[in-house]
């Protein structure tokens, strides 16, 4: 069995099947703790309502905001955005999401694909540099910040270096791109990748709080 | 009024803010427990806290710092010390240690350090000192995280640690043991009420057997602006409502809440819903007060258990509902107001529109600061911050936002619906010299009432 | 024809005229990618090379190999190289049968002894002494161990030859293993594909006649300027791919386009192989012109990795078993997390706090 066999084969069964242990080990562990009900009388009967404003307005910042967060959200949401066409965009992905899911959807050329990777790569390399230079990032940033950087980089520089042919043999680099791929998803459920899960949650209780309280989430 | 604590934390009563007198030395650790102790009943707290909601905020912060941006403390120093969520560092630590699914992984492999005392008594300038539980934090974060209600959280576990700031223990142990932080004991406020009630001719119920409204107060009221209570009774009277106060739960703040003892809390919010329901009350009036409101209004019903068989009201709703329904009328005001919204009752309440409407129905031009309503500076006063000498120098400096802010907006008057906000103005008016003055919402209603 | 013609010689009496020659000689260093002058230098050398002896073995193979070596008839290139050569054995070919034809293989090897070529195509099988694949009582490997022992080269021809091909697949009942496995201590080339592409045969023994020598190989023992790019790398399809246009099914408007062939499994990307420069059948086609995706025949193992019909991208895995157990173990694990928590929780609820004392 050579790298790709490898990669292509056990180690995307088990970096799938340790993505979904975790997801669900951290998932339920949080969900099952215990809960108080809250017996205050609700202004407006907007819990539900509150939960999807909130998971939804979340997204971007209020205005009031804007003039001290533009700069490190435009990083941000030019590399989720990059992610996310580069993730959800190419072809190759596209079927490996339906040979897992059974759902597919049309591809991009690969010119826009590429072109994002380039650009997300960049603004990564941007979030690294915040990161390093901002004194309050410099003073929360953790191993978990550094490490999920590295494991969200890693399948775009591989992944580019493959496309390129760049750095070894192709089927070698597929592999290493593969495998860095992997190394993402085991790690997505024990860092804070999982951010892209539980955003829902904690969005959505406060909106729940705050939509019972008629007041703006 | 002449126990230990009395010798020992005398009132400031004729300073420009109402608290304990400057402490020549000051006693931040409670108790004589060992520092092993101390760690181990904050631990114990905050294991307790942690229920499914704290879980997933505390596992959610993708350390983005933009709470920073929000928090006046941070934005006025820009010392990362005070990035909100790094406030909650203690409380992190011993949730992924003690309670997070991985928690066997931290202590295994000791991921994350056990909590030390020097840490937490390091934490307690954070927890207390620079956090007036303003809720700004929260609105900002992309991941929705309340730091505001963890930072609530926290605060038990520092009370159970005996590891409070001096002054905040001072007022919260008076107010559990008096009925009152501020000296404004049943005694007191009876004397103040009798006094009142001839030196401004109106009358003013006092422990009526039953009633329809009860009327709680803030003991920043009673003892610092006592015009409060005759402006309360003047719209009650003119509104023809049968209310009263009653001697047996009158306090509506809550150093319990503030300080961080839940129990205290409990017993403090106990007495006013008890004192409701014995006099069968269809409505509890809350005063202005910030924090009171956050504490009865939404925390009331969890303290007693079950729904409050009672409708519960800060003082601006109740006017902006009875101005609404015409069966209050107030004279037209020709003047320009800026408005300041108190955290707990505009971004944290819910309640931002009910002032605006009272305003309105004033015909006075409203000139919104920028950021206004759900968005407002906090005045760095709440949270207890206002009672502790130690946060002066802070307060003072993130205090400067508001004045720019007030200033900016060319208002001829200033007001607010907070009596706490207010004592904050007027020690920040005091300390800069500053040229505005803050009045109270209801007071100024009361002054405009067509008879 | 005898054995001590030179090739020149021997070509002039079978009546193929020098221009034929030449042409051969062209086309092959072009295949070969030898600069356009390098045709003389091969013609002369070739002309002069003395006609080697080549033993062809044959052991767990379909033939195929033999099949595309000699498809078409005189005067391909094919006929022609195998006429330059003095093939003593090749039991697909050879008139002589039983002992004889073994005899004749002894003889040629004797005569030849360090000197001759020897070509193997099929994988050997090594499983129970060999035992599965015997010819006139000897096995495989004892044939090829001997052989390869007076070779002067192998040229394993052949994904079966070169890598074990389809008798190597999972299970590989009989131990099948590739001829490098056998034979450590001669050059060997691999020729792979199933079946490799004819001129890449001739091709390499072209260049052994000229040199002397075999070509430079790769990783893998395959000559690298045909095995030095992938199908993809120079598939005519390849701009489709660069454009997401893609087939879905072989009879769709994206098929009948001729769109890439990636998601109906095209191993284009992972091949190595010359098919898409050098064609078969004469520079005709090859599969993918024909609306067939690769099925990576070149490479080792080709048979073992996952449907032809299943994307590259897609992986290769047995079921949904471990992923079942692995959602339950987490599932498992998150209850029982929380579970301790809470009983903690509850342990410390029924506790008395302790009474704070004033300071
Ligand atoms: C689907 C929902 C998702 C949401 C709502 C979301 C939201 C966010 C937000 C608000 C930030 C902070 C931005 C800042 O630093 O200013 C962030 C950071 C980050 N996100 Fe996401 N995200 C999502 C999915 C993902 C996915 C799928 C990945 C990667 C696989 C990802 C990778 C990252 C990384 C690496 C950072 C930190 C960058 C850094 O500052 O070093 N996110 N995310
Ligand atoms: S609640 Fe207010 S004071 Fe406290 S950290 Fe948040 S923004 Fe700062
Ligand atoms: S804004 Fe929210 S997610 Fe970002 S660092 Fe603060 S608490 Fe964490
Ligand atoms: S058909 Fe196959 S080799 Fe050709 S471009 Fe598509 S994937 Fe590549
Ligand atoms: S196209 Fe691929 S599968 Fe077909 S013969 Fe060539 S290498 Fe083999």
């Amino acid at each position: 069995m050579n790298l790709l066999d490898f990669a292509r084969g056990p180690a995307l069964e088990w970096s799938f099947a340790i993505f979904l242990f975790g997801v669900l080990w951290r998932l339920l562990g949080i969900l099952l703790l215990r809960r108080v009900h809250d017996y205050s009388e609700p202004r407006a009967h907007r819990a539900a309502l509150g939960a999807l404003q909130a998971i939804v307005r979340r997204t971007w910042p209020r205005k009031e905001f804007r003039a001290r967060t533009t700069y490190g959200l435009a990083i941000s949401y030019v590399f989720h955005v990059g992610l996310a066409i580069v993730v959800f965009g190419f072809v190759p992905h596209i079927l490996l999401i339906r040979s897992l899911l059974g759902v597919s959807w049309p591809g991009l050329p690969g010119a826009v694909i590429y072109f994002s990777a380039v650009v997300t790569l960049a603004a990564l390399v941007m979030a690294l540099i915040r990161r390093l230079t901002h004194p309050v990032l410099k003073l929360l940033s953790n191993f978990d910040d550094y490490f999920s950087w590295a494991v969200t980089i890693a399948p775009l520089v591989t992944g580019l270096l493959a496309v390129a042919h760049y750095g070894g043999r192709y089927e070698n680099l597929l592999a290493v791109h593969i495998l860095s791929v992997e190394l993402l998803f085991i790690w997505f459920p024990f860092g804070k990748l999982m951010h892209a899960v539980l955003f829902v949650l904690a969005r959505g209780q406060t909106g729940v709080v705050y939509g019972r309280r008629g007041a703006s989430t | 009024m002449s126990s230990d604590i009395d010798t020992l934390h005398p009132l400031d009563i004729e300073g420009t803010r109402l608290t304990v007198k400057k402490p020549a030395l000051r006693y931040d650790r409670q108790g004589d427990m060992s520092d092993d102790r101390r760690v181990e009943a904050a631990m114990r707290a905050f294991v307790r806290e942690f229920g499914a909601t704290s879980a997933a905020y505390l596992e959610s912060c993708i350390h983005c710092g933009m709470c920073a941006e929000a928090c006046h403390y941070y934005v006025q120093t820009n010392d990362p010390r005070y990035t909100p969520v790094r406030k909650l560092e203690p409380f992190k630590q011993a949730y992924k240690r003690e309670s997070g699914p991985f928690a066997f992984f931290y202590r295994m492999f000791n991921l994350k350090p056990r909590v030390t005392v020097d840490e937490l008594q390091q934490w307690q300038e954070l927890i207390y000192d620079s956090c007036t539980m303003c809720g700004r934090c929260t609105l900002i974060c992309p991941m929705g995280i309340d730091i505001a209600h963890l930072v609530g959280q926290a605060r038990h576990g520092m009370f159970q640690a005996g590891l409070v700031p001096h002054e905040l223990w001072a007022v919260a142990e008076r107010a559990e043991r008096e009925g009152s932080p501020l000296g404004a004991t049943p005694k007191v406020f009876k004397d103040r009420i009798d006094w009142l009630s001839d030196e401004h001719g109106v009358e003013i119920s006092v422990d009526r057997e039953v009633a329809d409204v009860l009327v709680s107060m803030s003991s920043v009221e009673i003892m610092k602006y006592p015009l409060a209570i005759v402006a309360t009774a003047r719209v009650l009277n003119a509104l023809g409502e049968k209310w009263t106060i009653r001697l047996d739960g009158y306090e509506a703040t809550n150093f319990g809440m503030l300080s961080g003892n839940a129990q205290w809390q409990k017993d403090l919010s106990m007495k006013i819903i008890n004192a409701a329901i014995k006099c069968k009350a269809k409505l509890l009036l809350l005063p202005e007060c910030g924090h009171a409101y956050g504490a009865m209004r939404w925390d009331g019903a969890n303290m007693y258990g079950k729904p409050l068989p009672f409708e519960v009201l800060h003082v601006s709703e109740y006017l902006a509902r009875n101005l609404g329904n015409g069966r209050l009328k107030v004279k037209n005001l020709p003047k320009s107001v800026t408005f300041h919204d108190p955290c707990q009752i505009a971004r944290r309440g819910g309640a931002t529109q009910a002032p605006r409407q009272v305003l309105g129905k004033l015909g006075v031009e409203l000139r919104e600061m920028s950021p206004s309503g759900d968005v407002n500076w906090c005045c760095g006063g709440g949270g207890g911050v206002v009672t502790i000498h130690r946060a002066d120098d802070l307060r003072y400096k993130v205090f400067q936002i508001k004045m720019k802010q007030v200033d900016e907006s060319g208002a001829e008057m200033l007001v607010m619906s907070c009596s706490n906000c207010r004592l904050t103005f007027d020690d920040g008016q005091a300390h800069f010299k500053w040229d505005k003055t803050a009045h109270s919402l209801l007071e100024l209603v009361a002054d405009n009432l067509v008879q | 024809m005898s054995k001590d013609d030179s090739l020149g010689e021997s070509l002039r009496k079978q009546g193929i005229s020098r221009r034929a020659f030449m042409k051969f000689c062209a086309a092959t260093a072009s295949v070969l990618a030898l600069p356009p002058g390098m045709a003389t230098v091969m013609a002369a050398a070739l002309s002069r090379a003395r006609r080697p002896s080549v033993i062809y073995l044959s052991y767990q193979e379909c033939t195929g190999c033999g099949e595309s070596l000699t498809r078409s008839f005189s005067p391909t290139l094919e006929s022609l190289i195998f006429n330059a050569m003095s093939l003593d054995y090749y039991e697909t070919l050879q008139a002589a049968a039983g002992t004889a034809a073994e005899a004749a293989r002894k003889t040629a090897m004797k005569e030849n002894w360090g000197k001759y070529l020897l070509v193997v195509d099929g994988a050997v099988p090594v499983g129970n002494d060999g035992v599965y694949c015997t010819i006139a009582g000897e096995s495989a490997v004892d044939i090829l161990t001997e052989a390869a022992k007076g070779a002067a080269a192998v040229v394993s021809v052949g994904t079966c030859a070169a890598f074990g091909g389809i008798p190597h697949a999972n299970p590989n009942p009989t131990g099948a293993v590739a001829v490098s496995q056998i034979v450590r201590d001669k050059p060997v080339v691999n020729v792979s594909g199933c079946p490799p592409v004819p001129e890449v045969i001739t091709g390499v023994l072209a260049h052994y006649l000229t040199f002397g020598s075999i070509p430079e190989l790769d990783h893998l023992g395959r000559p690298k300027v045909f095995f030095g790019e992938t199908i993809h790398d120079r598939c005519y399809r390849r701009p489709f791919y660069d454009q997401g246009k893609f087939a879905k099914t072989f009879d769709d408007e994206g098929a009948r386009n001729g769109w890439c062939l990636y998601e109906l499994g095209c191993k284009g990307p992972v091949t190595y192989n010359a098919c898409a420069t050098v064609k078969w059948n004469q520079g005709t086609s090859y599969p993918i012109e024909s609306g067939h995706g690769c099925l990576g025949c070149s490479e080792p193992d080709f048979w073992d990795k996952g449907s032809f019909y299943q994307a590259l991208s897609t992986g290769t895995w047995s079921g949904a078993t471990v992923l079942g157990v692995a959602a339950v173990a987490g599932a498992a694990i998150g209850v029982g997390a929380a579970v301790v928590s809470r009983r903690r929780q509850a342990h410390l609820d029924n506790e008395k706090q302790p009474k704070e004392k004033q300071p």
